[in-house]
């Protein structure tokens, strides 16, 4: 437990869509610089709400936010502090919208005041630490599925965020690009708050983890316990590696 | 851009409305049934499009982007603007009834007319002379509509000179961003897809 | 409610129960004679007539003002500007300006005839719901094709405005702040372009959707509305009030 101060803290969070009883009740967290703390639950349960509130992107009906330490009580300070947090969406499609990969990679950069030759060259330097400097040229929109959720997290590291927020991270993806963002993601000296309905993937890349109980976070332990399952080609050499 | 209703004198608004059901009549007549999905939903895009501020200065004005449009669609834009005339006054009650004419050849007669005129330009191999065609098609499209705007209002009575100028003047400054904003759409699309430009449509 | 939900056409007044194709018709009969009145007499019985439309529709307050400021803009700008263009006696001089009498004269009458147009599009036309209103044009003869184009560019607006929504906060999540300056414009017009694809695409689709279910290129009727003698008896009113304003312009002229 360090004592740095808190990137993300709240407390008393209570937040809702209109017409229904609210998903989050009352909920505390604080993520400390280095901290990896994993969220599960199935979905519905309002982890996406939580991440979408902390981000400014939903206001929440009570509850305070606190971003590096400071009170975000409207647009403004969300949008200071957005530019030190990098919020990776569930649909990668949805968060891509440049004719380049370069020009996605270089365009949160830009919004932080680098000029255009120094986006650029954060862009290519973000590509090459994913090993994506050959996608630089290609179009976003025609790339598969695992490509573009490996280009949009370029377009988040390209910030140099203190804090990574990923939702879902691994809606629709394969084993291989799975294991890839496992390698990237603890390749980096970076906190983390991910969310999840993968336990697995989850114990991977965080070292708490956590889960939503009645509009609140419970810290869940981690138990590993033997399943007995059928499948077929049993007998042929196999893992369960997924 | 829009005229409100009550304004116009009574051979202004025959003549546009006469303009509208010829450029509508035309635009139906070329449109597959095929294609109906595609003008339809463009049609919706772009009306939606229209509803985005984007900052002028220390105001903020609402995207036309009628020269787009005409590229996309060709002849299809007429019925696309009158749709979207006609969800705006079903909406947002905004418009009316014997204006609608006018309002649908102020911004569609300039979008056919200069969609069809950069053709060579937008289908170019060239990307950079395709943004060339994009900035002409988007700045000249806004520009006449702006004409056209003003000369309805002469037309109706020589008390609207001033009101016709301050119009002309005003949509300057709009068309300049507008043929920029239309510029970057059109290399956008002939490097994601291309297919949109390649005149299925126009 | 966001307006695309067209939250006007939800209410409950006895305006909301007539046939839509008759409350069009009544738009019709009396847009003619607002948008041809020359005089201020003429002009207010619209207003008044407008006003009583919109009564019969129990409007929620908050909406109406939104539009009628909306609509004033242009008002207010004819207000500056076509008191500029008219001939004869002055009202004042503010420098080498001249505001004339005439074209602030002018300015009331379209001003007037803009509100009452205002009233009669709200109570009779934005009463619609959008999905009824292809349906209605079709039963009055536009064609068909025009009719379809109208209901499928409907059905998906909400739709598309979500992907747009979605689009712009993927960029502000990364710190997007519009301003004005090329980045901006380019980001928007990237946006769009997005937009334009994806809808593309969500045609295709539909397009494929429509073969799979037997779609041949004929459009058929859609679907039918009842008209009562409630109907006919509100067209003959609307008849009357577009026939007074008429008369009450033609007065003035020959006086």
């Amino acid at each position: 437990m360090n004592d740095a101060e808190a990137l993300i803290e709240t407390r008393g969070l209570v937040c809702g869509y209109p017409g229904r009883e609210p998903v989050l009740r009352g909920l505390d967290l604080t993520l400390r610089p280095g901290e990896r703390r994993g969220l599960v639950g199935p979905n519905g349960s309002g982890k996406t709400t939580l991440l979408f509130a902390l981000m400014g992107l939903i206001k929440p009906s009570e509850g305070e936010i606190r971003l590096f330490g400071r009170a975000m009580t409207g647009p403004k300070e969300f949008a200071a502090a957005r530019l030190r947090l990098g919020f990776l969406f569930q649909h990668a499609d949805d968060q891509l919208f440049s004719p380049s990969v370069l020009d996605d990679v270089a365009f949160g950069p830009l919004n932080q005041g680098l000029s255009r030759a120094e986006a650029r060259r954060r862009a290519e330097e973000t590509l090459e630490l994913l090993g994506l400097s050959d996608f630089a040229d290609r179009v976003p929109y025609r790339l598969s599925g695992g490509e573009q959720k490996l280009v949009a997290l370029a377009t988040v590291l390209s910030m140099r965020p203190e804090a990574l927020i990923l939702d879902e991270p691994t809606t629709g993806l394969d084993r291989e690009t799975k294991a890839r963002i496992v390698d990237i993601l603890n390749g980096l000296d970076i906190a983390v708050l991910a969310v999840s309905h993968e336990p697995d993937f989850l114990s991977k890349i965080t070292n708490r983890l956590y889960s939503l109980r009645d509009g609140r976070l419970v810290e869940s332990t981690v138990e590993p316990h033997a399943h007995v399952h059928v499948h077929a080609e049993g007998g042929l050499p196999h893992s369960h590696d997924d | 851009m829009h005229i409100s209703e009550g304004i116009l004198s009574a051979p202004v608004l025959l003549t546009g409305a006469a303009l509208a059901v010829a450029g509508v009549a035309v635009g139906l007549k070329r449109l597959p049934p095929e294609r109906m999905p595609q003008a339809a939903i463009l049609s919706s895009a772009f009306f939606v499009a229209s509803l985005v501020h984007v900052p002028v200065g220390f105001t903020s004005a609402h995207l036309i982007l009628n020269g787009l449009l005409g590229a996309i669609l060709g002849w299809a834009a007429f019925p696309a603007i009158l749709v979207a005339l006609l969800l705006q006054a079903v909406l947002f009650q905004f418009g009316g009834l014997t204006v609608l004419g006018m309002n649908t050849t102020t911004m569609a007669l300039p979008a056919v007319l200069c969609a069809l005129a950069c053709r060579p330009l937008l289908l170019s191999p060239d990307n950079r002379r395709a943004g060339l065609g994009g900035f002409i098609c988007g700045s000249l499209a806004v520009f006449l509509s702006g004409i056209l705007v003003a000369l309805a209002l002469i037309g109706t009575g020589e008390t609207f000179t001033h009101a016709a100028w301050a119009i002309f003047l005003a949509n300057l400054p709009i068309c300049l961003i507008e043929g920029f904003v239309t510029a970057a759409a059109v290399v956008f699309l002939r490097r994601v897809k291309p297919e949109v430009l390649s005149g299925a449509l126009a | 409610m966001s307006d695309l939900e067209a939250p006007l056409s939800q209410g409950s007044g006895p305006i909301h129960r007539l046939d839509p194709r008759a409350r069009l018709l009544a738009m019709l009969f009396f847009s003619i004679p607002v948008a041809l009145a020359r005089s201020d007499a003429s002009a207010l019985a619209a207003l008044g007539f407008g006003l009583l439309a919109l009564t019969l529709t129990r409007p929620a307050p908050g909406l109406i003002l939104r539009r009628l400021l909306a609509v004033n803009a242009f008002t207010a700008f004819l207000w500056v500007f076509l008191p500029l263009g008219g001939q004869g006696e002055a009202l004042f001089h503010l420098g080498p300006l001249v505001y004339s009498r005439e074209g602030a004269r002018l300015a009331l009458l379209l001003t007037l005839k803009t509100n009452a147009a205002f009233l009669a599009v709200t109570s009779l036309v934005g009463t619609i719901a959008p999905q009824d209103l292809g349906r209605a044009l079709q039963a009055l003869g536009l064609p068909e094709k025009f009719c379809h184009l109208l209901l499928m560019a409907h059905r998906y607006l909400f739709v598309i405005q979500r992907e747009f929504r979605r689009l712009l906060t993927a960029a502000e999540a990364r710190g997007f702040k519009p301003r004005t300056d090329g980045h901006t414009y380019r980001t928007y017009a990237w946006l769009l372009g997005m937009l334009l694809v994806k809808s593309w695409d969500r045609a295709e689709r539909v397009h494929q959707a429509m073969l799979c279910r037997g779609f041949n290129g004929r459009f058929h009727s859609l679907a039918e509305f009842s008209y009562g003698a409630r109907d006919t008896i509100f067209l003959m009113l609307a008849g009357l009030a577009s026939a007074a304003v008429a008369g009450l312009s033609i007065l003035e002229k020959t006086a």
